[in-house]
């Protein structure tokens, strides 16, 4: 219960408050939302509350009520009012997701996120606003199948990326629907084949978070997780040149450094 | 609506309504009865019972998903059969259980309340019970083959459901057994439709419907318009794994996108056939306890009407996060429903307003529908916003989102309705004490189990996953969770244990045990064969009541 | 019938409007092309309907009118069958079909011979309703 209640006032009504420029229209859509919302559902629930207390049958009070059946101006009230609302809601939200989905032309990194049954591969395309050649480029991967436990992060693939600046995300898959998420950033994209996704962050906090795959993709879909890294863009440079050229690496590690087995024996 | 001024008489001896009979004879009984009748209330019996044992069915894979979650990196089942279990527990809840549980209320009550004698192609009747009983049977048969049941989720994502990734029968027979329920749903729409618009009693105009029959109407008009869409999708999705066709199939130019849309497009409208008609039920049920006409009669049905309308332009808003469809058309139209669904809050507030409110288990699941769907529908509004979407799609909110919707809302409406009409099927009444300790066991597990699954939502913690780790902050509301379940599981052997010592020594009903209004009323508890004996002259909508009620006559205008 | 007519066509109406919309809107084809076929299947309805309407004359039927009494409903309404086992032999038939799809021929074989079975047998039971019909002194009527 306490857990519960330090979590209310710390959050944004249970919501994480975000590490992106554009959470902030999150936030400000959640604001907005319960602004409506809460009062609207204790009016409703109050007004359910106050009826059943207020006109219950009981003793004395059996007689049979007075039969009418409409009341114009409050229906007109209860119809109009809700339009309002909805049309104010509406106008906020198309503007912030306008922002939320801009594609920039030029971003600072350039991340090609590519998922497969069970597991993610990101190709680092851009860096530092400098598009890398094909042999420059460098990979992490990470799946199912070198995932000793659920509940080890460390074996799991990682996303370095920058803060501060424009990070574009191009998302592939080859087999079925996956979905990229990372909680901490309130945002989520799907992966479709022939659906061509592209999708801008720009992080403004550093640290280690978690990313998942949301859509369903078959049994080890609980497996496809990844870790997130951002870093301050000084610190992403130096990340960026010390990896190899044309590099490819399992977890952080390269692919003969002794991968533990996955307990069910079983990946791509 | 309009009260005529001058009120003829009941007509003691009624004028015939014939029916040509061409099996006369002794009336059969026992399951040659259940197998041959082609009575629409011994269907609609048929549908209801049998859609309630695959509730049960399914209710008991929750349990298993619930036991699975309940500390993390649990094994009480692999990861396959987990995917399994959840698939089917979907499918069944949606396709096998509420949507026909409507039917056979639609098949039940309609025909009573506009005053028919049966439906308008009783052997058609007959036979889609039939093809919905042979499609539930075959989606659940899954289990029995070697390579397991359905795996892939209730809708099924295609290029996961083709023939690469989910090989085996459990799939075939998923897309087979949907396919035949889907066929089911569309004869019935057929013949409720066909009976509104054909057989209603002399004076029983449009406007003088119940609003239950009305909300059946527009639910019939979305299956229409819905289910052959899911069918030839299911077509497609069939002629992919076995013809090699290509179109869902991304390898040679299918699109897997296509398949979202058409899914969606039958998919959306089915929320709305799933909770229409039980919206429907708690309106007669709010009506009746609270002594009162329905508010705002007109009002309603326009919500109902439009309600229908914009759930057809709505289906890519269960897409936003794909990046592939126009987001702000999508967005607008679904917080638009909002309006409408408003108006029917308020209206059902209207009826209580200033009645006499008899508060028994019908009733009291009835106001415990209007606090989770009210809570439901809020969170409904928030899903309609493409950036708060973004951020809860395919999580744990989702889940908590669609049991307010599906659970509070239309499952509520179910067991209002199963204590409003129990009398009228089998002339015995519920036993009312043992159903308020069922509702407010219901009540207090159906919040436990799903209200902490918002914050697990807020949380990350996505939705469809077998096991999670441990040091993500889960572990404690998803225990909550499983033992609001363990509640729910509980509540329920109370309501079996209701109906069995109701069927065996319940109180007998009369004709009209709770004073209800409308035509179902006038009829004989469990109605003859053929229904009526006689009609009471139909003025309004509540025809039983201005016959039983002559100094308290609806009262026409405000 | 009227307001049965106008219910349809206003679904017709709407469902082409959001199309027009979507359409022009969105440019995508799957959408487009199912709210336009959903469109024009209700014209099919309303059409139908008016038809119906229309033979009438604008002689509102019984259940059209406000203040219609049961006595003007006199009459056989409708040929409603009691029982008959046919419709569960169809839907069995039908079932083992479609079962047939995923585990072939002799699903199919059963399937098919219970469908016909089903088909000759509701074949039979409508020429003796005929005949019933024809022979009123022989026809049981039921209430």
């Amino acid at each position: 219960m306490h857990q519960l209640a330090s979590r209310l006032l710390a959050t944004n009504y249970g919501s994480p408050p975000g590490i992106t420029s554009q959470n902030k229209d999150v936030r400000f859509l959640w604001n907005l939302t319960y602004w409506f919302a809460i009062p609207l559902g204790l009016i409703v629930m109050g007004l359910v509350i106050w009826c059943v207390v207020r006109y219950r049958r009981r003793p004395g009070r059996e007689q049979i009520p007075h039969q009418f059946q409409y009341h114009i101006p409050i229906e007109a009230a209860y119809t109009i009012i809700p339009v309002v609302i909805v049309a104010v809601v509406f106008g906020f939200m198309y503007t912030a997701e306008d922002r939320i989905d801009h594609v920039a032309k030029n971003p600072a990194a350039q991340v090609k996120v590519e998922g497969f049954q069970w597991g993610w591969r990101f190709t680092y395309l851009t860096v530092d606003g400098r598009n890398l050649s094909r042999a420059e480029q460098f990979q992490e991967v990470g799946s199912v199948a070198n995932e000793p436990s659920i509940n080890d992060d460390s074996s799991l693939p990682t996303l370095t990326l920058p803060s501060n600046v424009t990070v574009q995300l191009d998302l592939f898959t080859d087999d079925v629907n996956h979905s990229f998420y990372i909680p901490a950033a309130l945002f989520k994209r799907d992966l479709i084949q022939h659906v061509t996704n592209t999708v801008d962050l720009n992080f403004l906090k550093t640290g280690h978070f978690i990313g998942e795959c949301t859509q369903f993709c078959g049994t080890f879909h609980p497996f496809m997780r990844f870790n997130v890294d951002i870093m301050p863009p000084a610190q992403f440079t130096k990340w960026a040149a010390a990896q190899k050229p044309g590099s490819v690496t399992y977890a952080g590690k390269p692919f003969d450094s002794g991968i533990p087995a996955n307990i069910f024996g079983a990946g791509n | 609506m309009t009260i005529i001024e001058e009120r003829p008489e009941r007509q003691e001896h009624p004028v015939e309504r014939r029916l040509a009979e061409i099996v006369p004879g002794p009336e059969p009984h026992g399951f040659v009865k259940y197998a041959t009748s082609t009575d629409h209330k011994q269907i609609g019996v048929n549908y209801m019972v049998t859609s309630f044992l695959f509730f049960l069915f399914a209710g008991a894979l929750a349990m298993v998903i619930r036991t699975q979650l309940i500390v993390p990196n649990n094994h009480v089942v692999s990861l396959d059969v987990y995917n399994q279990i959840f698939t089917i527990h979907g499918t069944v809840m949606i396709f096998v259980f509420l949507g026909p549980f409507a039917f056979g209320l639609a098949n039940y009550i309609v025909p009573l309340q506009i005053g028919a004698p049966d439906m308008a192609f009783p052997r058609f009747n007959a036979f889609s019970y039939w093809l919905y009983l042979g499609g539930g049977l075959t989606l659940v048969s899954g289990f029995l083959t070697s390579s397991g049941a359905a795996n892939f989720g209730w809708f099924g994502y295609a290029p996961l459901t083709e023939a690469v990734h989910s090989p085996g029968a459990g799939a075939d027979l998923w897309i087979i057994g949907v396919g035949l329920t889907g066929f089911s749903g569309i004869f019935t729409a057929i013949n409720v439709v066909t009976t509104i618009f054909m057989l209603r009693a002399p004076g029983m105009v449009m406007f003088r419907m119940p609003i239950f029959c009305w909300n059946q109407m527009v639910t019939m008009f979305l299956v229409l318009l819905a289910f052959p869409v899911l069918t030839s999708a299911l077509a497609l999705i069939y002629l992919d794994r076995h013809f090699h066709t290509h179109f869902f199939d991304p390898g040679d130019g299918g699109q897997p996108i296509l398949w979202q849309h058409l899914f969606w497009f039958f998919g959306h409208p089915e929320v709305y056939i799933l909770v229409l008609p039980y919206f429907g039920v708690v309106t007669e049920v709010f009506a009746t306890m609270s002594r009162k006409p329905v508010f705002g009669y007109k009002g309603m049905v326009g919500a109902t009407l439009s309600i229908g309308g914009l759930s057809m332009g709505v289906w890519a808003h269960h897409m936003y996060t794909t990046g592939a469809v126009l987001l702000p058309f999508f967005a607008a139209l679904s917080l638009l429903i909002a309006v409408p669904t408003g108006i029917k809050f308020f209206n059902w507030i209207g009826t209580m307003w200033r009645g006499t409110l008899v508060l028994n288990t019908a009733m009291l699941f009835c106001i415990g529908f209007l606090f989770t769907f009210l809570l439901g529908g809020l969170t409904g509004v928030m899903l309609a916003e493409p950036p708060l979407d973004f951020q809860l799609h395919d999580t744990y909110f989702i889940v908590a989102h669609l049991h307010y919707v599906m659970f509070g809302g239309s499952a509520f409406a179910v067991f209002a309705g199963i204590f409003y009409w129990f009398p009228k099927f089998t002339g015995r009444m519920l036993h009312e004490g043992w159903g308020k300790v069922f509702f407010v066991l219901m009540f207090v597990g159906f919040n436990l189990t799903f209200f902490p699954q918002h914050d697990l939502g807020l949380r990350g913690m996505q939705r469809r996953i077998g096991i999670y780790p441990a040091h993500q902050g889960w572990d404690f509301l998803n225990m909550l969770s499983s033992i609001g379940s363990y509640i729910m599981g509980l509540s329920i052997i109370t309501l079996l244990w209701n109906f069995w010592r109701t069927l065996r020594k319940g109180e007998r009903a009369g004709d009209n045990p709770w004073d209800g209004g409308t035509l179902e009323w006038a009829c004989a508890s469990p109605p003859s064969h053929h229904n009526f004996e006689s009609l009471p002259p139909i003025r309004s909508e509540r025809p039983v009541w201005d016959a039983n009620h002559p100094e308290d006559l609806t009262k026409v205008g405000h | 019938m009227k307001l049965e007519w106008r219910v349809t066509l206003g679904a017709a109406f709407f469902l082409l409007a959001a199309f027009a919309l979507y359409w022009f809107t969105s440019y995508e084809d799957a959408g487009s092309v199912l709210l336009f076929f959903g469109g024009t299947a209700y014209i099919l309805l309303f059409a139908f309907i008016l038809l119906q309407y229309k033979r009438r004359h604008g002689t509102p039927r019984a259940e059209d009118r406000p203040d219609a009494n049961q006595s003007d409903g006199a009459g056989e309404v409708a040929f409603f069958p009691s029982n008959s086992i046919w419709p569960v032999s169809l839907g069995i038939g039908f079932v083992f079909v479609a079962v047939g799809l995923v585990y072939g021929a002799w699903y199919f074989a059963i399937g098919f011979i219970l469908l016909l079975g089903a088909v000759i047998g509701f074949n039979v039971e409508a020429d003796s309703r005929t005949e019933s019909d024809s022979h009123p002194e022989q026809h049981s009527h039921t209430e």
